[in-house]
């Protein structure tokens, strides 16, 4: 499966991070999204990506892409963060004046802590995408009992995502070519809208029968268990981290709570 | 017939053509995203898909399109901070499912209802994600709205939940009434198929 393909980041290396079982890079992103909630001060979600993450996006040869892709969506968030509750903070102790606007010492504490969260938590999810088969994280979920109807939703949008992208681009070109305005006033692009968003709806609907029928013929709503060609290698000690993982995070609730306390 | 149980109910929604609609929808939501992406129109209008299964497959398979549609836009990393979002957008279909039983997507003033009210409570349920988890921002146009409610003293939450009032109730609304306007001109004999068809008829 290649990268453009799908609507999917994974790409393909040989490395042991690529060979872990998908269930134990899920909990460690479940374990990130989860520290980043509760470590308190606003430094140590920047430590936790970087002795956790950076190494491991490293040892799966995708640290330049994950640190591109975790760059372009963490800057909005950090721009925004610094103008907004740097400068629009209530009361607070003023450290930098411009006008009549003053970046406040609180508020860019605050945007530091909300940055360092957004940071660990699209970055675990980064490192899980660029290094996990969509597939494989599917068949992982589906043999814990996830009902297999919840993989087949998943990978079923993964596949067809691109097709309806390019559709878009399609439909966009053939009514610009037929003269619809969609550049311009904005009463103009609003009035561009119907025409562009309901030749793509009711086109798709339509094959969902074709696609129920084909399915249907494969035996999708046969009950029992089914094969997959694709193997997937557990191992004690992955069943081990991902136990320490699970401590770890309540470790920390429980560090976080008596410090409440 | 014998009355059925509300497990009943929710088994007979969803049927393979259920099923085989929730992908579709969702990719319908993110398509759609990157039209309105290339118009540069100030909507989302990324739940058509999740309103269009709630209407026609029931509130639990709305439900489900919601929550699997941010979840697969966060975890194929190219769209991330939609993941956290997931629950807003598992009422969303939610809602939607209800206000189909309810008969709502059968006269125009009813739909736009039903957009304001889910706007309203989309908001309502997203200030709280967006405050704690991304600090009160959005990390896009709507941003300068956040900007304003702060500069004029309110709190990060308030803040956040007043962006959310000023933008969704109209991007609800337009989406209901996009999703009235499919659901009309799609041919009876094929609306049949869909397990609450009864809803828009």
């Amino acid at each position: 499966m290649s990268s453009y393909a799908a609507f999917s980041l994974y790409v393909a290396r040989e490395s042991g991070l690529h060979r872990l079982h998908p269930l134990t890079k899920l909990a460690l992103t479940g374990f990130c999204l989860f520290a980043s909630l509760v470590l308190p001060g606003a430094w140590a979600t920047y430590a936790a990506f970087g002795v956790i993450l950076l190494p491991l996006a490293a040892w799966g040869q995708v640290l330049p892409l994950l640190l591109r892709a975790a760059w372009r969506t963490v800057l909005p968030f950090a721009l925004s963060l610094f103008l907004i509750q740097g400068f629009f903070w209530t009361g607070g102790t003023p450290v930098l004046a411009l006008g009549p606007l003053s970046l406040k010492r609180e508020g860019v504490l605050f945007a530091i802590q909300s940055t360092g969260r957004i940071l660990l938590i699209v970055s675990s999810f980064l490192l899980l995408s660029l290094s996990t088969r969509p597939d494989a994280l599917m068949i992982a979920l589906s043999q814990r009992g996830v009902p297999t109807g919840i993989a087949y939703i998943i990978l079923a949008t993964i596949q067809i995502v691109p097709r309806f992208q390019a559709k878009a681009a399609t439909i966009l070109d053939a009514q610009r070519s037929r003269g619809l305005e969609t550049e311009g006033h904005l009463r103009q692009r609003f009035r561009a809208l119907l025409p562009l968003i309901k030749p793509l709806v009711l086109g798709s609907i339509v094959d969902i029968e074709e696609r129920a029928i084909a399915l249907e013929a494969r035996a999708f709503s046969r009950r029992g268990p089914k094969t997959s060609l694709l193997v997937l290698v557990d191992s004690p000690a992955q069943a081990a981290v991902r136990w320490l993982l699970l401590l770890a995070a309540l470790a920390l609730l429980a560090a976080r709570l008596f410090r409440a306390i | 017939m014998t009355r059925m149980t509300q497990a009943d109910r929710i088994r007979s929604d969803f049927t393979t053509l259920t099923w085989v609609m929730i992908p579709v929808a969702i990719a319908i939501n993110i398509a759609v995203g990157q039209l309105i992406y290339a118009l540069k129109v100030p909507l989302y209008l990324d739940s058509i898909g999740t309103v269009l299964v709630g209407v026609l497959a029931g509130p639990w398979a709305g439900a489900l399109t919601g929550l699997l549609a941010n979840l697969i836009w966060g975890l194929s990393g190219l769209n991330v901070t939609y993941a956290p979002f997931a629950a807003v957008a598992a009422v969303i279909g939610l809602l939607a499912g209800l206000f189909g039983e309810a008969g709502w997507l059968r006269t125009w003033w009813k739909v736009i209802l039903a957009g304001i009210i889910t706007g309203l409570v989309a908001a309502t349920i997203s200030a709280p994600i967006s405050a704690y988890v991304f600090g009160g921002v959005t990390g896009a146009g709507t941003d300068a709205l956040v900007a304003i409610f702060r500069g004029i003293g309110l709190g990060i939450l308030p803040a956040s939940f007043a962006q959310g009032v000023s933008s969704d109730p109209l991007d609800k609304t337009i989406t209901y009434l996009v999703v009235w306007l499919i659901v009309r001109a799609l041919p009876g004999r094929f609306l049949d198929r869909f397990p609450r068809a009864e809803n828009v008829r």
